[in-house]
């Protein structure tokens, strides 16, 4: 099945953006670090059920999240946790807290299970709100592959930032290499690096939805951009205003 | 970000724009309107608002700007999660032009403030 064939497109969908969107169905469908093929797509497929989840609309209306209980609309392909964190995820991220992660990692959701499904989420939200901010029906969900996990884990790692360990400033090193250029980083670009694919993949649809790295030191106009620095600024400071990200 | 690529091209804007002032969204952004009106509907989710704005936009715009405005919103609807799931701080909070561009915004207020600033 040939994925992200934008030719009967409403509009000219630029070809890095398709070719950026089947590349990372393509990575989805793998088994990853943490989580099998099928358990990624799962995710995947559950991260659609959280925009008109009741409980999630519930609780997003509530002044603490906790405050509201019941049970999420979902596929129930996945432990109730694994659940909660998906919508909680895209629904009310900016509600969430490190006690809420800690609470998960004592109860068998780990911290770098986590962070692998963070990217798996976040990438496919992603994904998906392209499509409906054009107007475009979701595409379909790819085949999960089989194989093990790797259990793959950064050699550096530290504490010293957010809810989860990540590879410090000069820790892209060795397997880590390509993560960013030496003492070049930022907390946003360390936040996955748990899973260091899980950064792999949001730079890569990164550079075609927004800008690669080298791009972003660019402050005027990207020349294969229909829109200029400070219109790509606008639409992000009001997409982060109205998901109260302080980041 | 807004305010550096401003200051870059030498250009006057209205922050408050981020805060959906759609008269602000004018001051030196070509489409400014449009583009926060549109920005906006993508990340509340309101289909009728979404469908309108996104009509617009494209009136105004034309398609190119349009689906490279769809993918600017769409890669900040995932950058603010990640930043927020992994409850990572804002990496320097002692710069004058940060410490004012967060007061201008009002900022202080969202609750993933506390990943920056403790509380």
């Amino acid at each position: 099945m040939t994925f992200f064939d934008y030719s009967d497109a409403p509009y000219p969908i630029r070809a890095d953006i398709a070719a950026a969107h089947r590349d990372y169905w393509r990575t989805l469908a793998r088994p990853g670090s943490w989580w099998t093929g099928a358990e990624r797509v799962a995710i995947a497929a559950e991260s659609r059920n959280a925009p008109t989840c009741r409980l999630c609309i519930a609780r997003k209306r509530a002044l603490s999240p906790d405050s509201v209980s019941g049970e999420h609309d979902s596929n129930g392909q996945l432990p109730n946790a694994v659940i909660d964190a998906v919508h909680r995820i895209v629904t009310d991220s900016s509600r969430l807290t490190k006690r809420y992660v800690e609470d998960n990692a004592a109860a068998d959701l780990s911290k770098a299970a986590y962070v692998e499904l963070v990217g798996i989420v976040v990438a496919v939200f992603s994904i998906d709100e392209f499509h409906r901010a054009l107007g475009m029906e979701l595409a379909p969900l790819p085949t999960p592959e089989p194989g093990p996990i790797s259990r793959y884990r950064p050699a550096r790692l530290s504490e010293d930032i957010g809810f989860v360990p990540t590879v410090p400033p000069h820790g892209a090193v060795g397997a880590e290499a390509d993560l960013w250029p030496p003492g070049r980083t930022a907390n946003v670009v360390r936040a996955l690096t748990l899973v260091p694919d899980a950064l792999r993949d949001w730079r890569a649809l990164a550079t075609a939805q927004y800008l690669s790295f080298a791009g972003m030191q660019n402050f005027v106009q990207d020349p294969a951009r229909a829109i200029n620095r400070m219109q790509m600024e606008l639409v992000a400071g009001r997409v982060s205003a109205i998901n109260e990200c302080f980041y | 970000m807004l305010r550096v690529s401003a200051m870059t091209t030498d250009t006057e804007v209205d922050l408050q724009a981020i805060n959906g002032d759609a008269e602000s969204a004018a001051v030196g952004i070509e489409f400014g309107p449009e583009l926060m009106r549109f920005a906006e509907s993508v990340a509340t989710g309101n289909a009728e608002a979404l469908r309108r704005s996104r009509q617009a936009l494209l009136d105004v715009a034309g398609p190119a700007v349009l689906v490279d405005a769809a993918g600017v919103a769409a890669n900040f609807q995932r950058m603010v999660r990640i930043a927020d799931a992994a409850g990572i701080p804002v990496d320097d909070m002692t710069t004058e032009l940060g410490q004012q561009v967060r007061d201008e915004l009002g900022i202080s207020r969202f609750p993933s403030a506390r990943n920056s600033i403790g509380g």
